[in-house]
């Protein structure tokens, strides 16, 4: 399904004006490539003048999308001009990367993605894109935290005791995830990497379903985003052992971290970045990261990360440099994970 | 608190002007966007999302769930006029309510839906208020073994479905199931049956299907030229229900409710089946069996109450666990965290005005659909009257848009002109194609939940029958299957055929 | 048009058996598993081997009977339909809204048996304007009304 939005910049509500019903429920299904105006310093100079689009691979009122809806609206604001947000899902989000990559290089086509830029390649044999040559990075958005936790009555009761269960009882304790690459089987990946053991992998069609089992308590343990997890670990439907940022998360005070609890190797964290194609002109990626950086300090955009248990990236963090060190770290760290756990995706 | 309160908490929070003025919004949009072909709620729900971010919480959700239940009114409706369902639930629909029209009785179809869907969604919403918490956890007895013997029952009666043989059922069956599993399988990610092409690794679209092997068949029938055209030969005769067809309706109304409210509280694979388990018991109750398929009005009340009292009740998992049943509940959960709500079971204690303003809006949302429907149902009629040369280059050009919109992937419209064909070819031979569409529905479950089964109890084949849930609903499958393909009963069956 | 004989019940068991081998083969491509550990083939090979027997089945059935008139098959109307919906497919992205909509609805309107290319042309026209208010000024999917093919 694709369907986009548009951020009027002057339009918010919260901004003391009201939107028309039909007007603003602008569904965009223009193709990423007539977006805007064409290419060249020309263009480069007027930038941006027209429609902008944020492509988000995933499912409308999925976690990407709600991060690229909350930095859509304020980063309209900084451009002055309208905002759309397309949704283009399939093949694990590289349908949306490969559209993007050969959208037109004029800053019109943003793509947000996750963590999954940097898996992709590991994962799908025939992709259609390079993720570090045919992309330029514009900066950092988020890292969601992701929490590991498992059905209300498993037996451990602390992060020590799962991991010392888990080792003793490798082969009988079942792991969910919502599907192949999703963040929720890389972080999976990574726990069975870091204690050393096969777990049974419960693959699901989605984070709904797996959570649904795991409530129900046919699954033993997952390892999911904390926008998916709060809510059941706050009314006691699911135990949680730990939080697998460097830092605890506000909404979570009392989950201690892989690293207190003596995994510090389990660092995982659903990082976001905004791509747009590589031959796109410096200086439109300048005005798209300046504009990132100032949405990161908007107060609405911290205090809903905040409900999500995220936090904005830092200036720093919202640059083309830190972003791409960031990608092809992930990119290093994941490959021989994901080939040794075998998984391919095509 | 206790019902009262809490119903009059939600009243309060419901009858403010704002938010009835956004459940009728809401209503309508889901019926126009249920008429139209393609274009599902799904995706208008997301169109509107970024609309109800300024909105209160309350407000963005009750519009939001009005789309949802109001599709499920306007699906019905181009399903009985022009054989072209929009989703499972609708493809059901018109089996019997195309025939209706067919023979001058679209007016009472129209209204028959319209009357059983609102009886149905006020009972679902009253479910949804008095037994919502205790009946939530019931949901959570079901894990994959029982879901796996769920759907398999759900696939014996589709059997049910066709009026012709049931070994061309079965194998219509088995193609829909085998037409599910294109795409990637979600347990490795392998593309099957793709041809390489990743605009097919999401699968086959339900739409396309249906609008191939319903809607294009059907013009391709109309245009043999041996008849003028079979829609609506027959002079339309009233719009109203006679007597006989309130007699008639009541049994599979209520029947088709009860079956509804507790299937929908499924997450998954509930909603799916409440309209053709319904269509199948009315069938096999039914003193009149051999007229199903022939325009019989039960065929048309069961499937839609069940629709619409499954489509309250699948709340249920959302509104007391933070649990989505399906892809339009978990675009509201993404309507909760963007309205700074925690989903999750805590929701219910902590918003108690938004969970119950909700629910009393569904009632009064399903209200505002019957006083809107009912009106309409003369306007839909005319829409018959249309010359045939004009009605189904329509029909062509709207499913092509619709379908082609839900992703912009022109595979779908592709879709539609192969399944047009085979649907055209197999109509012909006397391969029913409603048994097909359920297999494809019902396919991808059936495997997600056998593997998923077999896989958690680390290959012990024994889960289904160890688990007495799923024992039973295997013993009620295996029933089922005797009923409907034991020879003498089916000589039965071909004796009532061959008497027409 | 002409009408055609068949025996209904043979044709419609190939058929089935068709797309069971169709299936069946190209699934065994897959990691196929066991009964207890199941690959992404398992499944679809054991339904497509069951459609084959289903085809068999009925295709046997159909062998002793006689042979049925299939009625007329409207084959102008399944090219112009099929040439429709595949133009719109293959141009809606290149051509835009507008005209793919045109041609797509001239070709099924030309579909109907009395059909004539000035009426043709009307319903073309109108049914075009009436899906773009629907679609695009009233839903408001933004599907451009002409693509990048046209604007050089």
């Amino acid at each position: 399904m694709r369907q986009g939005h548009s951020y009027d910049a002057a339009a918010h509500p919260r901004l003391g004006r009201t939107r028309p019903l039909i007007g603003l429920a602008a569904a965009t299904l223009t193709l990423a490539a007539c977006g805007g105006g064409g290419g060249g310093d020309d263009a480069a100079a007027a930038y941006p003048d027209g429609d902008i689009t944020f492509v988000v691979p995933f499912s409308a009122g999925g976690p990407t999308d709600t991060v690229t809806r909350l930095i859509a609206e304020p980063m309209s604001e900084e451009l002055g001009q309208p905002i759309v947000v397309q949704n283009v899902e399939g093949a694990g989000g590289t349908i949306a990367a490969g559209e993007v990559a050969a959208a037109e290089p004029d800053g019109y086509t943003v793509l947000m993605h996750h963590i999954g830029m940097s898996t992709a390649p590991s994962l799908y044999n025939n992709l259609p894109y390079a993720p570090l040559e045919d992309f330029k990075t514009v900066g950092l958005v988020t890292e969601v935290p992701m929490t590991i936790v498992a059905r209300q009555d498993f037996e451990p009761q602390t992060f020590e005791e799962m991991v010392e269960y888990v080792k003793a009882n490798a082969d009988t304790v079942t792991l969910a995830n919502a599907g192949v690459g999703a963040a929720s089987q890389l972080c999976g990946l990574l726990l069975q990497d870091a204690l050393g053991v096969k777990l049974t992998e419960v693959p699901y069609e989605g984070t709904g379903p797996a959570l649904t089992d795991l409530v129900a308590g046919e699954v033993d343990l997952m390892c999911d985003q904390t926008t998916n997890t709060t809510g059941q670990i706050q009314a006691g439907e699911i135990k949680a052992y730990a939080v697998t940022t460097a830092e605890r998360v506000e909404s979570l005070p009392d989950l201690p971290t892989t690293e207190e609890a003596g995994l510090p190797e389990l660092q995982v964290g659903v990082w976001h970045g905004l791509y747009v194609p590589a031959e796109t002109p410096d200086e439109i990626v300048q005005e798209l990261t300046g504009a990132l950086q100032v949405a990161l300090q908007d107060q609405n955009v911290i205090d809903q990360l905040a409900e999500l248990g995220a936090a904005p990236s830092s200036q720093e963090e919202a640059t083309p440099e830190a972003h791409t060190e960031r990608l092809s770290s992930q990119i290093d760290l994941w490959q021989p994970i994901i080939e040794e756990a075998g998984v391919s995706a095509d | 608190m206790d019902v009262w309160d809490n119903l009059a908490l939600g009243l309060e929070t419901a009858l403010t002007p704002t938010n009835l003025l956004f459940a009728l919004i809401g209503v309508a949009l889901g019926t126009a966007v249920g008429v139209l072909p393609g274009i599902g709620p799904t995706a208008t729900m997301a169109m509107l999302l970024p609309i109800t971010f300024g909105f209160e919480a309350v407000t963005s959700l009750i519009m939001l769930a009005g789309i949802y239940y109001g599709a499920q009114y306007g699906g019905s409706t181009t399903a009985i006029l022009i054989n072209l369902p929009g989703e499972s639930s609708a493809a059901v629909t018109a089996i019997d309510g195309h025939e209706m029209a067919k023979n001058g009785r679209a007016g009472p179809a129209l209204a028959t839906a319209a009357l059983g869907s609102f009886f149905a969604g006020t009972v679902g919403t009253i479910v949804l208020a008095l037994g919502a918490v205790p009946i939530s956890r019931l949901a959570l007895e079901f894990g994959p073994a029982e879901y796996f013997s769920l759907v398999v029952l759900g696939l014996i009666a589709s059997i049910t479905l066709a009026s012709g043989s049931t070994v061309k059922a079965l194998a219509m069956i088995v193609l829909g199931l085998l037409l599910g599993t294109v795409g990637q399988d979600i347990a490795t990610g392998t593309p099957r049956f793709t041809f390489g092409q990743r605009e097919l690794f999401g699968g086959l679209n339900f739409v396309s299907l249906a609008v191939g092997m319903f809607g294009v068949a059907e013009i391709l029938r109309n245009l043999e030229g041996t008849m003028t055209r079979s829609v609506v030969v027959e002079k339309v005769k009233n719009l109203w229900l006679t007597k006989t067809d309130f007699r008639r309706i009541t049994g599979p109304v209520l029947r088709g409710t009860g079956l509804g409210s507790a299937l929908g509280i499924l997450p998954g694979a509930g909603h799916v089946l409440a309209s053709f388990v319904s269509y199948s018991v009315e069938k096999r109750v039914s003193k009149r069996p051999e007229e199903f398929g022939k325009g019989a009005i039960e065929g048309v009340a069961a499937p839609e109450s069940a629709n619409n009292a499954a489509a309250q009740t699948s709340f249920i998992p959302l509104l007391t666990l933070g649990l989505p049943a399906n892809s339009i509940m978990a675009l509201l959960i993404g309507a909760f965290i963007i309205q700074g709500i925690t989903p999750g079971p805590n929701v219910i204690t902590d918003e108690p005005a938004l969970v119950w303003g909700l629910i009393v809006s569904m009632w009064i949302g399903n209200f505002f659909l019957v006083l809107l429907n009912l009106p309409l149902i003369g306007l839909w009629v005319k829409m018959l009257t249309i010359p045939y040369g004009v009605l189904f280059p329509a029909i062509i050009a709207f499913a092509s848009i619709g379908t082609y919109s839900i992703s912009l992937n022109a595979y779908h419209v592709y879709a539609i002109a192969f399944f047009g064909i085979l649907g055209y070819v197999l109509i012909k031979l006397g391969c029913e194609p409603a048994p097909l569409l359920l297999g494809f529905v019902l396919g991808p479950l059936l495997e997600r939940y056998l593997r998923r089964a077999l896989t958690i109890s680390q290959g012990d084949a024994t889960v289904f029958l160890t688990r007495p849930l799923s024992l039973a609903l295997l013993l009620l499958a295996a029933a089922a299957f005797v009923i409907a393909v034991l020879p003498a009963v089916r000589r039965k069956r071909e004796v009532v055929f061959e008497e027409e | 048009m002409n009408t055609h004989r068949a025996r209904k019940d043979l044709l419609a068991g190939a058929i089935f058996v068709g797309f069971g081998l169709a299936f069946a083969l190209t699934s065994s491509t897959y990691e196929i598993g066991s009964a207890l550990d199941m690959g992404p083939g398992y499944f679809p090979l054991v339904l497509g081997g069951v459609l084959v027997l289903l085809g068999i089945v009925i295709a046997v059935k159909g062998a002793a009977g006689e042979s049925e008139d299939l009625g007329p098959v409207p084959w102008k109307a399944v090219a112009l339909l099929v040439g429709g919906l595949l133009f719109f497919g293959f141009t809606v992205r290149g051509l835009g809204l507008v005209p793919t909509l045109l041609v797509t609805v001239f070709l099924s309107a030309m579909a109907g048996r009395r059909a004539r290319v000035i009426p043709a042309l009307v319903i073309a026209a109108s049914l075009t304007a009436l899906s773009v208010l629907i679609f695009v000024v009233a839903l408001q999917l933004r599907l451009p009304y002409f693509g990048p093919w046209l604007q050089g």
